[in-house]
């Protein structure tokens, strides 16, 4: 089975926000809730590398562990997946998650979250595929359509990948091949440019 | 113990077809499990006008697309192609329409530019199907109050005050500002619908985006445009961004130049005031001072110069007046270009050596270089760096100069603006003759619609005022308000029609506002009310138009690269929206032209028929070979994404074989010679047949005893092996092949040349013989007709730096510049910089395009940047007592100011301050937004960067200055 | 030690390579090499190996600016290996000593018997503060535990969808009575904090009896000093509860999830202490001692209950003229 994955190029992520607003596009999130978004580290210094970041479909999913109702599931494909009939929204896989990745519609007093929301991978929820309350509720089920989540498919420069976690890196040590390992080639030369020629 | 049913889904999710190696190529639809797919089936457009509910805090957003179970079926789905209308990269978007709804977007992934891949705006692309926030009806302002009106009524209404005005003052007093955001037939029926009504006022956006670029350019070299193209940029061994962020403004062309980089190892090097996201990937980056572009540029061919890196033997065949530049050059020692911008002698000397010994390295420019006072030296410095490399006219080279608007090409080409006609055929007699005979028009009759009189003299001789540059878009506020006395004009500018412009993205906001309030006239049509219905306190002569957007019509567009792209209609014109077109149709109908203006295009209900309008261009842009993009062919190249080749862009196979993709102009003669586009301008290594060109001989055979004519160079397959003049009927006689045309051909070229044979035999014959219509000459190093031959530094008006004032002055004022007095020296002559000591730039986000009153009424993309902000080093910021995400006045030096949040950076330099464009709604710290119609808000409102921008326009095209001016910046 | 060692060996070994190689470097390429490894630094400063590091981000929610938090592991590990094992430990060994006590002791009966004559102990405000901060205590509790050991217990038999019905009207209750029982504290805080104010010697005395446990009777005055480590528990950690409470209940503020962390897990702690306090407090107050659930059921104890368990408070009481002379006429309860 395949086991699904992401994986962000920080060599190629411009931070062009087209994996967040392709996920919005795709799922219709409302204003406010980001199933992807972009980090930026270093912003606007030598060293600049920005990366897309939205849920990693962990192994050991931290929000599984948490979760007082255990409402999380794994998929056969290895996405990680939540129903929200079950989800109380109180928000411990918020606490849990490296990644920021549970979502809620609100932070309102008397901790007023509504139903966590998060990446599907583009994979819907445990409704029928296709039926209208998993589109309600997760979006598109774009998996089940066969094909991969919109973010990556729409990356302006792929560097955001999604599938399968050999094809990725498959593609991923190419890519390390040919920009070469000289440590010339890290790519902030610009303060020894000197040393490129 | 229940367990949940757990299903997974049905797919072995493996996502095959690796194309190319770096890309990661999806799983491909075709061998997905096809059983396994069952499509949903939507609801009807009822869920549409919800849409706006699902800005409220439910997890379950309002659908626009419901799903419904399993008895939908693949059928119900209609997948459209189109083109996206943000930037020039020109991506491919596939629509999935249902019902009439635009339910879902799907990556175009054998799409040749885009692989599938959007930045922000085009992956939001679908929001247009909401259209939340657009204007719904015809609107008017009485009294202050906007009210519903009916089409007749608004176009009723306009007409006679029109006319009125036209009457009572001049056809001139009428400003026609037209858009990049039109299709190539709009673009083209506007120009023409301008010419109609009997005036050169007409322009647009190119003016104040790449108009020094196309002036430059096509002054050195023949044609101002992109030479090669994003795709091209694979062949690159070396990159140079200059003013330019593609990140941001162009994030697809990453993908390209990434793949140079990765694969040909090509050093990234960015020449830029601030360290943009661009640089954040580069191997060199240069921070020079704003403004100081030809000195880093004088810099690096010092360098280059020093060290013989030059390509003798192609300046020696190709290359005119390489000599004065080397004089020119020799002045600017390291030392010197280190005073002057700032960058240090080994990065300077890094850059020009990665770019010499990676050759072919490219060359790429945007606006940072263009919108300046010395914007055409700047471009030409760029063209002279790449001619001294040798790296133009091949695959990886040439000056890849990134166009803004998706469709800034094409409505460049086709001439709206007030200094040409269609084709940059200009405003001579003989061009309005052409174009005349092309209409089918009495020439007489269109010269009966101008002014009589004259407003300038030419050659000792008045010229007609159809002869005559018309005001600039850049300078219409000084139509307005400019003393009638001095302006070249009958009358001053009365009535504005804003037909797809946005007027933040234009210097001076404050003085725009009077503008606005003086007119009698104000039209705006336009998808969205714009920052023009709301940026003044008039009460009365508003009128909003509601266009239809390009997803809602269809037509060609073409990208920066020159291709052709058809675009196919998504969806039908929301509300009570009208393609431009029609619009253009009733307006001309009421104005008392349509008949003329639509001769020989066939007029369905109200709605011009596209085909026709791009035929009649067909049949008369002989200058640019936008003759052989035929309705036909663009459709074909549309149906066939996936033939064409991702780096050359030819296709291989298929209905397209041989043809490269949409055509790039210019494709000589007739749709019917085939010609398959030229991918790359000035490559002689193809015969002109196979997509090869010379330089274009355009500027005479010899000058002071020098030949202009290229010397052993010539395109493969030349039967002339040697430079040669432009083709007429005159040379076809002398070189014996006048035969080979038809007596058909014959019978109208006769007396004509390449430009004006409205046959296409000269082009086809030139052409058979291996040789390119225009001539095969040298590039001109030294434009000997620009105020600056040779390309020299001047400071910009408002500078910082006064030590270098008197060694680098700026021009004299002008008493009538296009039709205008311009100012130079009078403003430089002030010294600022005590009380604004901060130099003042703009550009660019990515989330925004343009105005951004279409991009900041999109939900999806107004959610990610939320507030207008300033750029400010810690340095500046610590001094004026702010800190990250204070409100701060920004003062420009002219004394309008902006209330915006500080965000504290290093991304620019200690005494420069950036703010981007995109904003608008408040001004001067005033919230306007109250003034839009009801619900036309965008969901993000901000000061416009351009109400602090400053006077000042280039010396040739009158470009504005939007990249180095000054301010202050205090805290609230 | 061994094992130490042979850590240490195993780690020199490993470097050896890379001092080798920093050797040839810094000869021949020592200025190439002293470019940062930018794609290091990268991982280094998203891993928050050297500190909390905060990039941007052009999406607004909470903590955007965090590419990894890695707290979350952090609270995940302790919540999950420590928080929720040893709770359940806790509240089981406490269960269970309770039992015990009760099989020990048995019945605590009135020495003298009862008098039947009737002090007033509690006004009625008192009680009506009391029990209602009672039962809203027992309601937190319950709810509060059927989330945290729900999962453990519950799911298993039950089934997460059905358990998950409990859990939204459980975190319901939780959330909505818990501003409610902050305001019950605060008001029994205010109305009990009379009478106990600890008196060293008193208390001193008290413990070391065993609370009269041990042999002797031990005096106390109006309230023990078993009652008044009660009430300081209620007044402390049920503050450090209802504080906490706060935090997490009321997210509004945009506190981060480090914050949310922390103070989650002193919740539960606190929880977990004054729901073991609670445990004996129940026991003691209802059925462990004749006649005492009865002064809080009707606000008046008996005088020999007075006599042996608050016998200074029982003086204080007659002295001031407050203890009726005779027996008063009580429906039998």
């Amino acid at each position: 089975m395949a086991r699904m994955k992401f994986y962000c190029d920080a060599e190629r992520c411009i931070e062009c926000n087209a994996c967040v607003t392709a996920c919005k596009n795709e799922h219709e999130i409302p204003w406010g809730v980001n199933r992807r978004r972009v980090v930026t580290i270093k912003d606007g210094e030598p060293g600049e590398r920005s990366l897309s970041v939205a849920c990693m479909h962990c192994s050991d999913a931290p929000c599984a562990a948490v979760c007082p109702v255990d409402c999380f599931y794994t998929t056969n494909d290895g996405v990680v997946l939540h129903d929200k009939d079950i989800c109380i929204g109180c928000g411990y896989c918020f606490y849990a998650c490296p990644f920021g990745a549970p979502q809620f519609p609100e932070a309102a007093a008397f901790s007023s979250r509504g139903k966590m929301d998060k990446c599907t991978f583009c994979a819907g929820g445990p409704e029928e595929d296709h039926s209208s309350d998993e589109y309600k509720k997760y979006g598109r089920n774009r998996l089940a359509e066969g094909k991969l989540p919109l973010c990556a498919e729409m990356c302006s420069t792929k560097a955001l990948l999604a599938g399968d976690a050999n094809i990725l890196s498959d593609i991923y040590r190419k890519r390390i091949v040919n920009r070469g390992a000289s440590v010339l080639n890290w790519g902030v030369s610009y303060d020894n440019s000197k040393l490129r020629s | 113990m229940s367990k949940l049913t757990r299903k997974t889904s049905q797919v072995v999710a493996a996502p095959g077809n690796l194309r190319a190696n770096n890309i990661c190529q999806p799983i491909d639809k075709s061998s997905s499990v096809a059983n396994a797919v069952s499509r949903r089936s939507f609801l009807k457009r009822s869920g549409l006008m919800a849409g706006g509910a699902a800005l409220a805090s439910s997890v379950s957003p309002v659908m626009m697309k419901k799903a419904q179970a399993s008895n939908s079926s693949l059928g119900d789905i209609k997948e459209v192609k189109t083109v996206c209308t943000h930037c020039s990269v020109g991506c491919g978007i596939i629509a999935e329409v249902q019902n009439g709804v635009w339910t879902g977007q799907e990556p175009a992934f054998d799409h040749p530019f885009n692989k599938g891949a959007h930045c922000a705006k085009g992956a939001a692309i679908r929001e247009h199907g909401h259209g939340e926030k657009r204007l719904k009806y015809p609107t008017k302002l009485v009294d202050g109050k906007w009210k519903k009106v009916s089409w007749d009524e608004a176009i009723s209404d306009i007409g006679d005050q029109l006319l009125d005005i036209r009457e009572k003052n001049s056809p001139d007093s009428v400003y026609w500002l037209g858009s990049a955001k039109h299709s190539n037939e709009q673009a083209y029926l506007f120009r023409k619908m301008a010419a109609m009504w009997g005036t050169n006022n007409v322009d647009h956006q190119a003016r104040i985006c790449h108009s020094t670029t196309v002036a430059g350019v096509a002054n050195t070299w023949g044609y101002g445009a992109m030479t090669n193209s994003y795709n091209d940029m694979h062949n690159s061994k070396a990159i140079l961004m200059i003013g330019s962020n593609p990140a941001e403004a162009h994030p697809v062309a990453l993908q390209h130049i990434f793949k140079a980089k990765e694969e040909n190892n090509a050093p990234i090097i960015v020449i830029d005031p601030r360290f943009t996201r661009t640089a954040a990937h580069a191997d060199h980056f240069l921070q020079i001072r704003p403004g100081t572009d030809v000195p880093v540029i004088w810099g690096m061919l010092w360098h280059i110069f020093q060290n013989g890196w030059e390509d003798k033997e192609f300046i020696r065949q190709r290359v005119y007046g390489v000599e004065e530049i080397r004089q020119e050059v020799a002045k600017w020692t390291p030392d010197e270009v280190e005073r002057v911008t700032g960058v240090s002698e080994s990065r300077v000397y890094g850059a020009a050596k990665a770019m010499a010994d990676n050759r072919p390295s490219t060359f790429v420019w945007c606006m940072g270089g263009t919108q300046h006072t010395i914007g055409n030296n700047n471009t030409r410095a760029y063209c002279v760096f790449q001619l001294v490399l040798g790296n133009m006219g091949v695959p990886g080279g040439g000056t890849n100069i990134f166009r803004g608007h998706d469709n800034v090409q094409g409505a460049t080409d086709l001439g709206v603006l007030s200094n040409t006609l269609p084709g940059y055929y200009g405003l001579k007699p003989g061009s309005w003759k052409h174009w005349a005979k092309v209409w089918d028009l009495d020439y007489e009759w269109v010269k009966s619609r101008f002014d009589k009189g004259s407003y300038e003299q030419s050659k000792g001789k008045d010229a007609h005022v159809m002869n005559t540059k018309g005001i600039p878009v850049s300078r219409w506020i000084d139509g307005v308000l400019e003393d009638k006395e001095n302006i070249a004009q009958k009358d001053n500018v009365k009535a504005m029609i804003f037909w797809g412009h946005a007027p933040n993205s234009q210097t001076r906001g404050a003085e725009m506002k009077k503008a606005m309030e003086k007119l009698d006239l104000l039209v705006i049509v336009d998808p969205y009310p714009t920052a023009s219905a709301i940026m003044h306190d008039r009460k009365n002569g508003v009128y909003l138009l509601p266009a239809a957007t390009q997803m809602e019509t269809y037509g060609s567009v073409t990208a920066s690269n020159r291709s052709f792209q058809w675009r196919s209609k998504v969806i039908e014109p929301l509300f009570e929206s009208l393609p431009d077109h029609t619009i253009m149709y009733k307006l001309s109908k009421k104005l008392g032209f349509s008949e003329e203006l639509f001769k020989h295009i066939e007029v369905k209900g109200e709605e011009p028929y596209v085909e026709d309008v791009l035929r009649e261009i067909n049949s008369g842009m002989w200058t640019i070979g936008y003759t052989g993009q035929s309705p036909e062919r663009l459709k074909m190249h549309q149906e066939n994404w996936g033939t064409f080749d991702y780096t050359s862009l030819k296709a291989e196979g298929g209905p397209a074989d041989g043809d490269f993709y949409g055509l790039p102009w210019p494709a000589w003669g007739t749709p019917e010679m085939k010609h398959p586009g030229t991918p790359n301008l000035y490559n002689p290594a193809l015969s002109i047949a196979e997509g090869g060109l010379t330089f274009r001989a355009r500027f005479g055979v010899e000058r002071n005893g020098d030949n202009l004519l290229a010397e052993g160079s010539y395109s493969k397959g030349s039967e002339i092996k040697d430079g040669y003049p432009e083709f007429s009927h005159t040379m076809l006689k002398k070189l014996g092949w006048w035969d080979d045309l038809t007596a058909d051909e014959k019978k109208q070229a006769e007396g004509k040349n390449w430009k004006t044979d409205l046959s296409g035999g000269i082009q086809r014959v030139a052409i058979k013989h291996g040789c390119a219509p225009f001539g095969n000459a040298k590039a001109r190093a030294v434009v000997w007709t620009f105020p600056d031959p040779v390309p020299i530094h001047r400071e910009p008006l408002y500078t910082s730096r006064r030590d270098l004032v008197e060694k680098y002055p700026t021009y004299e004022d002008r008493k009538s510049f296009w039709r205008l007095p311009t100012r130079y020296k009078s403003i430089q002559a002030k010294d600022y910089s005590g009380d604004y000591p901060i130099i003042l730039t703009s550009g660019r986000l990515v989330e925004y395009e343009g105005g951004g009153d279409e991009s900041r009424s999109n939900r999806w993309l107004a959610e990610l940047q939320q507030d207008m902000f300033v750029e400010m080093h810690p340095r500046d910021a610590n001094n004026a007592g702010v800190k990250d995400g204070d409100d701060v006045w920004l003062e420009g030096a002219e004394g309008s100011r902006v209330k915006v949040k500080a965000l504290v950076t290093r991304r620019v330099s200690s005494g420069v301050a950036f703010m981007p464009f995109h904003f608008s709604g408040h001004m001067q710290g005033v919230d306007m937004t109250g003034n839009f119609p009801e619900g036309t808000a965008p969901y993000v409102a901000g000061e416009a960067a351009n109400t602090a921008m400053t006077y000042g326009y280039d010396s040739v095209t009158q470009m504005q200055e939007t990249k180095c001016s000054l301010c202050r910046i205090t805290k609230v | 030690m061994t094992k130490l060692l042979k850590t240490i060996l195993f780690i020199s070994f490993l470097l050896l390579p890379q001092i080798a190689q920093s050797n040839i470097s810094s000869n021949q390429f020592d200025e190439s090499i002293s470019i940062e490894n930018p794609g290091a630094e990268l991982w280094r400063n998203v891993r928050q190996r050297d500190g909390i590091f905060e990039g941007t981000s052009q999406s607004q929610s909470t903590d955007a600016n965090f590419l990894i938090n890695i707290t979350g592991e952090a609270w995940r590990q302790y919540r999950m290996l420590d928080l929720i094992p040893k709770a359940g430990i806790a509240l089981l060994v406490s269960l269970i000593g309770v039992l015990l006590f009760r099989v020990i002791r048995g019945n605590i009966l009135l020495e003298a018997g009862r008098s039947g004559i009737k002090i007033l102990r509690f006004s009625t405000s008192q009680r009506v503060i009391h029990w209602v901060t009672a039962i809203l205590f027992i309601i937190l509790s319950l709810t509060g535990l059927l989330l945290l050991f729900g999962r453990s217990f519950l799911i298993p038999m039950m089934g997460a969808e059905a358990f998950s019905y409990f859990a939204v009207g459980a975190k319901f209750l939780h959330d909505y009575l818990g501003p409610a029982f902050a305001v019950s504290l605060v008001l029994l805080f205010i109305f009990f904090i009379k009478g106990n104010m600890p008196s060293l010697k008193q208390d001193l005395a008290w413990l070391a009896k065993g609370g009269g446990m041990l042999g002797r009777h031990a005096s106390a005055d109006r309230y023990n000093a078993g009652e008044k480590g009660w009430f300081w528990i209620a007044a402390f950690v049920g503050g450090a509860i209802v504080v906490s409470g706060f935090v997490l209940d009321f997210p509004i503020f945009g506190q981060s999830r480090e914050t949310m962390e922390l103070f989650h897990v002193i919740h539960t702690i606190a929880a977990t202490l004054i729901v073991i306090a609670s445990i004996g407090h129940i026991y003691m107050g209802t059925i462990a001692m004749d006649g005492t659930f009865e002064v809080m059921k009707t606000g008046y104890c008996d005088s020999n209950w007075a006599k042996e368990h608050h016998d200074l408070w029982y003086e204080k009481q007659l002295a001031a003229g407050k203890v009726p002379a005779q027996k008063t006429p009580t429906k039998s309860s």
